[in-house]
């Protein structure tokens, strides 16, 4: 049966509780609602607590903004919870989170269009400037505040910053990026302390600067609230707002609004990027059908836990379903460089969705377990000696490491043949569209090649296709259209299964309004074992593999058994 | 049906001791019902400037207008509203939901009419429209 959308407006999604959208009355029955193993985000609106600039209210005035209240309800069921305290407007709160006091200066993109947000209820948000004085004053006052009455009442919980953003023509932009008056005025301020000849900058040199300028803002506010929270602070979060654009904000305005699926692109596109969103500016209507059902399977709890490091990873699979992705490109976030030298193309082609790019290696334990199956891409361009020496120990772990030398500084290139050298390896060069050079030390392989040296699109398509034969990725093969969508997730075997290695489970999605038709071959390394909760879905198994017939708005997910051939 | 643009304008500046011209700028381009194509965009848009450039900038109002007006032959539009950006500002400052901010469209900006549009007046009409 399809699942129906969320139509309550306190629990916008991910797990996220708007404490100030409901009497306070009924928080409690709420609540209880929730199921119980749920962890509860409490999203702080801050404007909302606002009495005065000077002082915050947690209780005295209106029974809402009562959080002792709030949080003796979650206690006294036992409920696991912790606060999201936005670092930057907000597009699902009024004034994007500023109280009435700071909302002085609207914000304003570079084009001078002013930010604003339409949220699930249909109300325009409209973002106001962070860089005016007053909503720093505001926000550092609403910190202590906040500490002292969590401190006050020995509310232990974590506190977790969130910084939003939206994503229009394919860029990511934080909801703090301003070209605003105040945003002027602050500037020339900066300029005026770091600078000596402010008037000679190039226009170039003064792009660079505004860039430094919001991020050094970005870090007061995010200083400033880990300071005056530490017991409870947690760390930043990077949510990206689906429909949160000013190209959405109109969009959705339409009789037609903003299409389905051009939401799955722009979540699958997130996903991709290993970027967390948020759908809590969407309305029912918008996420009806499987939109709900993708971000319940992919977004849902598990996802949100492992996000939030409630959940740590185990060593090794277990029963319950996880992600599964088999390449990550790290470093070098520039799409642009990876799109060049072909990369991004092969592994649409072959392996859509099951790669994810990342900003940095989180070198942890659990990180490197959880991913030390995968493939692992580096670009030498903007690497330091730190990101150079983890990439060296993932490889001395066993992992398959391949490196991007373009761009190499010479002291890298000194100490990758040093170690080379003192690791006594074999390099095997080959000479292939690009200089290729093969190293392994046990089950790690490490592969360098210069990218900048692929100067055509069938070159790339070539080098990249031998090499991923070479590193023999096991995964089925699937055939599909650009515009249907689909997530592999795998779990260890339990006792009702076969004798296979892991279960593998492919969920597809069709938010066309077209008939859709996919084919995954199973390579002779995967069983065909069920189909799972078919919705305007058909499949038929054949000695290759499956045939799957979707129709609009149609989803199903199907299981295969992984077996090594004797 | 009516068609919606909204632009951007940016002053004549020196910039890398370069003398750069006023140029228009299209930042959105909708009907009533969905947001124009924008390969159909980019392609219409090679034959109103010759000079290549991918970003929809134009060197006059009129150029602009022009190139909008295209469009409303094609979708068989009442008009054209030109909305600036400080338009648009303007519009969005007044209204505070949804349903407000979509009859901004209607409300701000220069509207240009579309002299080959007829409106099909009795049933007739009304059967082909």
């Amino acid at each position: 049966m399809e699942k129906t959308a969320h139509t309550d407006l306190v629990r916008p999604g991910e797990q996220w509780f708007f404490y100030w959208k409901t009497s306070a009355a009924l928080w409690e029955s709420k609540i209880r609602e929730i199921p119980l193993d749920e962890v509860i985000f409490l999203p702080l609106n801050w404007g909302f607590h606002s009495d005065s600039p000077e002082s915050f209210d947690f209780s005295d005035s209106l029974p809402e903004r009562d959080l002792l209240r709030l949080t003796q309800s979650l206690m006294q069921q036992k409920r696991k919870f912790c606060w999201l305290l936005p670092l930057t407007p907000a597009p699902f709160l009024p004034n994007g989170g500023v109280s009435v006091s700071g909302a002085r200066t609207l914000s304003l993109n570079k084009e001078g269009i002013q930010l604003s947000c339409v949220d699930a209820e249909g109300t325009l948000n409209k973002i106001y400037s962070f860089f005016e004085p007053k909503v720093f004053q505001a926000f550092v006052k609403f910190t202590q505040s906040f500490g002292e009455f969590l401190s006050k009442h020995e509310i232990r919980s974590q506190v977790f910053g969130a910084e939003f953003f939206f994503t229009e023509n394919s860029l990511n932009h934080s909801y703090l990026e301003d070209s605003s008056q105040a945003f002027d005025q602050g500037f020339s301020r900066y300029l005026k302390k770091t600078h000596s000849a402010p008037n000679s900058l190039s226009p170039q040199e003064e792009l660079d600067l505004k860039t430094k300028f919001t991020q050094e803002v970005r870090e007061l506010f995010s200083g400033m609230a880990e300071a005056a929270l530490s017991p409870y602070w947690s760390g930043c979060q990077k949510i990206y707002c689906l429909g949160g654009s000013p190209r959405n904000t109109i969009e959705r305005t339409l009789n037609n609004q903003k299409p389905q699926l051009e939401y799955f692109h722009d979540l699958f596109n997130h996903y991709s990027r290993g970027e967390w969103i948020s759908s809590a500016l969407l309305t029912s209507e918008e996420k009806k059908g499987i939109l709900t059902q993708v971000l319940q399977d992919h977004f849902g709890k598990t996802e949100i836990e492992k996000q939030y490091h409630f959940k740590t990873s185990s060593l090794s699979l277990g029963e319950e379903w996880e992600s599964y992705g088999n390449v990550q490109i790290i470093g070098s976030l520039n799409n642009s460089h990876w799109k060049k030298i072909g990369l991004l193309d092969y592994l649409d082609e072959e392996f859509r969705w099951m790669y994810q790019q990342h900003d940095e290696v989180i070198f942890t334990t659990d990180w490197i377990e959880e991913n030390a199956h995968k493939i692992k891409f580096f670009s030498a361009e903007g690497m330091d000696r730190t990101h150079f020496s983890q990439m060296m120990k993932l490889f001395m772990m066993g992992q398959k490491i391949l490196f991007d030398k373009s761009g190499l500084s010479p002291e890298l290139e000194r100490r990758l043949e040093i170690f080379y050298l003192e690791n006594n390896l074999d390099r095997q060069s080959v000479n292939f569209q690009t200089q290729i050079v093969l190293t392994t030390l046990g089950d790690g392989k490490f592969i360098t090649f210069e990218g900048d040296k692929l100067k055509t699109a069938s070159q790339a398509k070539f080098v990249w296709k031998n090499i991923f034969k070479w590193l023999n990725l096991i995964q089925p093969e699937v055939h599909m259209d650009t515009d249907v969508f689909g997530l592999w997730k795998i779990r260890a075997t339990n006792a009702s299964d076969l004798n296979f290695l892991d279960v593998r489970r492919f969920s597809v999605y069709n938010p066309t309004s077209y008939k859709k038709n996919i084919t995954v071959k199973t390579q002779k390394h995967f069983a065909f074992m069920r189909m799972n909760e078919p919705l305007r879905a058909k499949a038929q198994s054949n000695p290759q593999g499956v045939d799957i017939e979707l129709l609009p708005g149609g989803r199903v997910s199907l299981d295969f058994g992984h077996y090594e051939e004797r | 049906m009516k068609l919606y643009l909204i632009y951007h304008f940016q002053s004549s500046h020196n910039a890398d001791n370069e003398f750069r011209p006023a140029k228009y700028r299209v930042l959105y381009f909708f009907n009533d019902d969905e947001f124009l194509d924008e390969s159909s965009l980019r392609s219409r848009y090679k034959d109103f400037a010759p000079e290549g450039g991918e970003d929809l900038s134009f060197q006059s109002l009129d150029l602009m207008k022009d190139f909008a007006m295209s469009f409303a032959s094609e979708f068989e539009a009442e008009e054209v509203r030109l909305i600036s950006a400080q338009d648009y500002n303007v519009g969005q400052d007044s209204v505070k939901d949804r349903k407000g901010l979509g009859q901004v469209f209607a409300k701000y900006g220069e509207a240009v009419v579309n002299p080959e549009f007829k409106k099909r007046g009795g049933i007739f009409g009304k059967l082909f429209r």
